[in-house]
């Protein structure tokens, strides 16, 4: 039972809560979030020939998510043209047990308003904690594009959350 | 080196800590020393510091693993045998991955969200234990008889136990009898509308590959059926 084949299951298992926690700064609600993220498990299990032992397993499923969601968010964005968007705010101030649920639901909808290469850059450094270079290389774009992605995303989000607490 | 101011990006990385030490002390100190600049930071550490107190009880919830696989119920018997013979010459399929783990994530992930509503398969004894209809179909109809719920074909698993494949309205899958009750091996989404319409086995590999992997010799004759159900499949 030992040996690599158990390391990298173990591997993925453990990092699988995180890669959740990414795909909800991703996705556009809680279900395509969990969706995504059976699909990344998914597609990690049957391109584990494909990582390299020794390089950081968290940027491979990281990377592996990200173009998941890409591939997901352009057909989509296909298809929702002729959707009106949803009015934004529509859960501000909403109380009760499911409050941290609504707050939840709130941020993800400003991330969702973010352009995806800011969206991605803000949930990799600022939701997963990934270091800038670290970041860079999961998304495969230079360091200083990254850097003014991140800076960018993160001055939108803060213009769309003025005024609103917690 | 202390008169350079900071832009957004500088005060960003600094706060992400980005910097190297000198870099990041004259930072501090230029911040430290621009009520501005210092209410900017503050207002990023509070942007984090949300962003953080919404997500990041989404790591801290486990993920548990979820046994069901998504396959149609196995109705021919050629086709598993096929399956199980086939097997023997060819590699296995890439998703086929050794390890329970393996097994069970590539099938499945439970996901509890921690805001109450519990959904889908406790963890807990029992919990793949099937309904009473299922149950009792089980337990006495033959394989090929018609009814709400058919009972494709027996055989007996790697322990001895009797395992019977079925289809039922919403749900169709494999389940084995353990000590007392039928317990659920496999299961899948039934398609309500192809009621009563028998899928081929052929159609989905999978299904196959489910009974194929689980059998220990034949699957039962009408002959053996009928023995095992006056045993109560013991």
């Amino acid at each position: 039972m030992d040996g690599p084949e158990e390391t990298f299951e173990q591997a993925l298992a453990s990092h699988l809560p995180r890669l959740r926690r990414f795909a909800h700064g991703l996705a556009r609600d809680a279900a395509d979030a969990d969706d995504l993220t059976q699909r990344t498990a998914e597609r990690a299990l049957r391109s584990r020939d494909q990582w390299q032992p020794g390089t950081r397993f968290d940027s491979w499923t990281y990377r592996i998510m990200r173009n998941l969601w890409i591939d997901t968010a352009r057909s989509r964005q296909r298809r929702d043209k002729v959707l009106a968007p949803a009015e934004f705010g529509d859960t501000v101030g909403a109380l009760g047990d499911a409050e941290s649920q609504m707050e939840l639901h709130y941020l993800m909808r400003a991330m969702n308003r973010l352009p995806a290469e800011q969206r991605e850059a803000v949930a990799l450094v600022m939701l997963e904690g990934l270091a800038y270079a670290e970041a860079a290389h999961v998304l495969d774009v230079p360091i200083g594009t990254l850097t003014s992605r991140l800076v960018r995303g993160r001055q939108a989000l803060m213009i769309l959350l003025a005024g609103t607490q917690a | 080196m202390m008169d350079r101011s900071v832009d957004e990006t500088e005060l960003l990385a600094w706060l992400d800590g980005e910097l190297e030490e000198s870099e990041a002390a004259r930072v501090a100190q230029i911040v430290s020393a621009d009520p501005a600049l210092s209410e900017r930071a503050e207002a990023h550490r509070r942007l984090q510091a949300r962003f953080a107190a919404a997500f990041d009880p989404i790591a801290a919830t486990p993920i548990v693993e979820k046994p069901v696989l998504r396959v149609a119920p196995v109705l021919s018997l050629a086709a598993a045998r096929a399956e199980r013979a086939a097997k023997v010459v060819r590699p296995p399929r890439r998703w086929a991955l050794p390890g329970a783990l393996a097994a069970s994530l590539v099938v499945g992930l439970l996901i509890g969200h921690g805001f109450g509503m519990p959904t889908g398969v406790a963890d807990r004894p029992g919990a793949l234990a099937l309904s009473k209809p299922i149950a009792q179909a089980l337990d006495a109809q033959l394989s090929g008889e018609a009814g709400p719920v058919r009972v494709a074909l027996s055989f007996r698993d790697r322990s001895g136990n009797f395992c019977r494949s079925f289809t039922a309205t919403y749900v169709a899958g494999v389940a084995c009898r353990d000590r007392a009750d039928w317990a659920l091996r496999y299961a899948a989404p039934g398609a309500p509308e192809k009621q009563g319409a028998y899928r081929m086995a052929g159609d989905d590999s999978g299904s196959a590959q489910v009974v194929a992997a689980m059998i220990v010799g034949d699957p039962l004759n009408s002959v053996a059926e009928r023995a095992a159900r006056m045993r109560g499949w013991r």
